[in-house]
């Protein structure tokens, strides 16, 4: 019984931060019908941003919300300058330039970078062996505690700047019609550009709370957390945030068990593989992902 | 400005020039070039088979898939398991990795047929990442040697083929694999252009343009697609098949079986131009050109790119090239072979005929003319 | 001087020139209606005034110049675009639709939403349906109440008769007239179904391959035989 509550917790915690940047992804789809394919790596680049700061005798809050700061105006920037120019172009041309970005970013983080030694992010939260909490007999590490309570703030935070806030009013209309939205006086340049410079800065949240409990920072850091959050996009159904949260967890969750209950079959190396198999299954049978509206197209 | 009507010897005579040109290249490099420069080549052969496979799919139908990389590592693997495990002939692994790959292409392509857009390309996504994984799985390390990858697998002996004479040693293998990679390439196009310019090729673009149109008009949307991706899958299987005689190993990080494999892919084609038949072989030319100047910046310190980039101990050249991207998506959106035929509009002019022409044409057109005098008052004409 | 003053307005899509230079006006509290047949310009000539594409030649509101206006800022000068096919925004709510309505305004919106739900009780019963659900004939009303929400001085409606049964486009048509007699606005209307169209206006425009082709107070036009064998079927 205890496994079951370990796997629970591990995979909560671990869960909601593909979910933290599978909410990046959405947004920026919902707002702008585009896919950043380079989310994950401009989530890596701000946490080295992150750390650098701190390395430089910043205190490490501050570090972060810099760090965020960064990744907003990177999204933002990266919106208002390249995908805006060659959108106009080409549609196509938008996801090859994200994979340019994806390609670049990774290049200039390992060219910085990439020759320090493989450097501790320090942790948000105590992470000594014995700070953790035992409930119903499974080990809760405070640092797992601490990345999903954050985790869950945030994203309590985006829901109601979306549902309760003007911008947010006005992100939603332009996601929904964005032509009318420019004749209702919003001013669609700035949304397109927030949406991404939202991504950017949950990404470069993420990155933080995932560099902090792998502690080895290098280029390649969200990759797999890239893929993750991209399966848990689908998973939930691109234009649903709600549905990329659940399924964020769902997956953290459901990779736990899948490679608890089966080490021999599964175990740690399997586990992509079979969180991907399962959401190759779900699309066969819901082929807009468990929330995703489905588009009646009237021809 | 030149205008030249098609059909006219004048265009014969333009083509003529074009195929003295690409065969004075093609006998030039193996003879004349190091073998190091001749590997480069096939190279390019490589990523032009892939490109040119990936380009049916996506540039003509209009699906999105960044999963080409399984197929080119089904097909490598299964030449490597064929003649490492089973001793087959190096040459007869292409007909079975195509087989292998062409079914494995079909059962992708099924979530293809509800899925659209964005979910089809994460879905590919997610095939080009559980390849290596699968390939590196305990349980299936019987058939693949796991992470260790497969090695020695190449042909024994040179085979000695008419006009090439016996080739011997390292500079005889780069000849050889450049003959069989221009061979491969060539069937390739070959193929490509056949179904392109066939009714099913219209049928692609039909689905490319607008699905529910193409639905409508009577395209049969489930089998055009499967058979599309299973064709394409098998074509770029013929690339990872060359690819692993040429190295002679397979690995599950090696070149193009991992997801950075399909980005290449991909990359290769809209940089030479979606779409066009020769788009994805000028891009796989230029790719092949742009990794190799690049591959050495970062290492010394001269020059522009030196001292731009002295301070990283990486080679900036993954950079570079995502620059390169980006300002050929704003400056050539069609790839390097829509920009040439747009300037060259500007120089020559090809004015098409409505009916058909060459010899196949000229036959056709006797025909024709000797059915209609029997059969339709004269004056109609048939469309072409 | 007009509240809406454009002249020699040529606009087109890419390399087709569909306006050919037009010019007209729209009076303080007048109803004005742009009529002609498909492909004639009608919708083009909204777009370019409302600043949505590209155009060349002067437009002034209000003695003021928009011709190099930005689309976004017209509405905080007051002018409302309802486009053709009534562009509500269909995965937001009634509600949401018309906060986004008033988007450019501040202050309090309250009394004004109360007010567009007695206008249009059908929309008050279905104030937290999301739009897109709506009939026809609902989202003409809402994009109308939407963009009214805006307090705007002029109003300008494209085809708000297309695609609704002729019951429903009776009704609009009568609360564009009522808001035009009682409350001023002006409004600018462009429309394929001129006997409803005449019967509400004050003058026409008659518009055809991009230019105008004849003009005058609706009881002329109307009365005109030649006109009326030749644009409006007689």
């Amino acid at each position: 019984m205890e496994r079951f509550f370990q796997y629970l917790f591990d995979g909560l915690s671990l869960g909601s931060i593909y979910a933290l940047l599978a909410l990046g992804l959405v947004v920026v789809f919902r707002g702008t019908g585009h896919l950043n394919f380079a989310q994950g790596e401009m989530a890596m680049i701000c946490t080295f941003v992150v750390w650098q700061f701190n390395d430089w005798g910043v205190p490490l809050v501050l570090s972060i919300i810099l760090g965020m700061i960064v990744g907003f105006a990177l999204g933002a920037g990266v919106e208002a300058t390249i995908i805006r120019g060659v959108a106009k172009k080409s549609q196509a041309g938008v996801f090859v330039v994200s994979i340019a970005l994806f390609l670049g970013l990774n290049s200039l983080a390992a060219m910085i970078w990439g020759s320090l030694p493989p450097e501790q992010l320090p942790g948000l939260f105590p992470d000594e062996p014995d700070d953790f909490q035992r409930i119903f007999g499974a080990v809760w590490r405070y640092e797992y505690i601490g990345v999903l309570a954050v985790a869950l703030v945030l994203m309590g935070l985006l829901f109601l700047l979306f549902a309760k806030t003007k911008f947010g009013l006005a992100m939603r209309a332009v996601a929904s019609n964005p032509e009318s939205a420019r004749l209702a006086g919003i001013p669609t340049g700035i949304v397109l550009a927030s949406s991404w410079g939202i991504a950017g800065a949950m990404g470069a949240l993420s990155g933080t709370l995932w560099g902090g409990i792998v502690g080895e920072l290098n280029a390649g850091l969200m990759f797999t957390v890239f893929i993750y959050a991209s399966a848990a996009a689908t998973l939930g159904g691109f234009d649903s945030p709600g549905g990329a949260v659940i399924a964020g967890l769902t997956i953290g969750v459901g990779e736990q068990f899948l490679a608890g209950y089966f080490p021999g079959w599964i175990g740690q190396e399997m586990k992509l593989s079979a969180a991907l198999l399962t959401i190759f299954v779900v699309l066969l049978v819901k082929p807009s992902g468990l929330f995703g509206s489905t588009k009646v197209e009237r021809v | 400005m030149l205008r030249i009507d098609e059909g006219s010897t004048r265009h014969w005579l333009l083509r003529l020039l074009g195929f003295a040109v690409i065969t004075f290249i093609v006998v030039w490099v193996p003879t004349q070039m190091s073998s190091s420069r001749i590997g480069q080549f096939t190279d390019a052969f490589i990523l032009m088979i892939a490109a040119m496979s990936l380009n049916l799919v996506l540039g003509f139908t209009g699906q999105i898939s960044i999963g080409h990389s399984a197929f080119f590592g089904i097909g490598g693997y299964t030449a490597a398991i064929l003649i490492k495990d089973h001793g087959w002939s190096p040459g007869y692994t292409f007909y079975a990795a195509a087989v292998v790959a062409f079914v494995v292409g079909c059962v992708v392509a099924l979530p293809a047929l509800r899925i659209r857009g964005i979910y089809l390309a994460l879905v590919t996504l997610a095939v080009a990442v559980l390849f290596p994984t699968l390939v590196r799985w305990k349980k299936l390390a019987w058939l693949t040697d796991g992470s260790m990858g497969m090695d020695s697998v190449r042909y024994e002996d040179v085979p000695v083929w008419p006009i090439l004479g016996e080739l011997k040693g390292r500079e005889g293998r780069a000849v050889f694999m450049f003959w069989l990679g221009l061979i491969v390439v060539v069937a390739t196009y070959l193929v490509c252009r056949g179904i392109v310019k066939s009714r099913f090729g219209r049928a692609l673009v039909a689905i490319r343009d607008n699905e529910t149109a193409a639905a409508v008009m009577g395209v049969n949307l489930t089998t055009t697609k499967v058979l599309v991706f299973g064709v394409s899958a098998a074509l770029c299987a013929l690339g990872g098949v060359l690819s692993t005689l040429k190295s002679g190993v397979i690995t599950p990080d090696g070149q193009y079986v991992t997801l950075l494999g399909s980005i290449v892919f991909l990359l290769v084609m809209i940089v030479g131009g979606a779409g066009t038949l020769w788009g994805p072989i000028i891009g796989g030319l230029v790719y092949v050109w742009l990794d190799n100047t690049t591959r050495d910046i970062g290492t010394s310190d001269s020059g522009i790119l030196g001292t731009l980039f002295g301070w990283a101990d990486q080679s900036p050249a993954t950079l570079i090239l995502g620059v390169v991207l980006v300002i050929i998506m704003f400056a050539a959106p069609y790839g390097l072979v829509g920009l040439a035929k747009r300037l060259s509009r500007k120089v020559v002019v090809i004015i098409p005929k409505p009916t058909p022409y060459g010899l196949f044409g000229a036959i056709r057109r006797a025909l024709e003319k000797l059915f209609r005098s029997r059969s339709q008052p004269a004056g109609t004409s048939t469309p072409s | 001087m007009s509240l809406l003053e454009v002249r020699a307005l040529s606009a087109g899509y890419g390399p087709v020139e569909v306006l050919h230079g037009i010019d007209l006006d729209v009076d303080h509290g007048e109803m004005v209606v742009i009529l002609g047949a498909n492909g004639a310009g009608k919708t083009t000539t909204m777009r370019a005034v409302s600043g949505t594409i590209g155009r060349s030649g002067s437009v002034t509101f209000d003695g003021v110049d928009i011709t190099r206006t930005n689309a976004e800022k017209l509405v905080g000068m007051g002018i409302a675009h309802v486009p053709q096919g009534r562009g509500t925004f269909p995965d937001l709510t009634v509600m949401d639709n018309l906060r986004v309505g008033a988007y450019a305004r501040s202050g309090g919106i309250a009394a004004d939403i109360d007010r567009w739900f007695a206008v249009f009780p059908r929309l008050a019963e279905r104030r937290d349906q999301r739009a897109g659900s709506l009939s026809g004939g609902e989202q003409q009303m809402l994009a109308i109440a939407r963009a009214l929400m805006s307090h705007p001085k002029l109003l300008l409606c494209d085809e708000p008769s297309l695609g609704l049964a002729p019951l429903i486009t009776q009704e609009v048509f009568e609360v564009l007239k009522k808001l035009n007699a009682e409350e001023g606005l002006s409004v600018l209307l462009v429309e394929q179904n001129a006997n409803l169209a005449l019967k509400v206006a004050q003058r026409v425009y008659l518009l055809e391959t991009g230019t105008v082709v004849a003009s005058g107070s609706a009881a002329q036009i109307a009365s005109d035989d030649a006109i009326r064998k030749a644009y409006l079927g007689a």
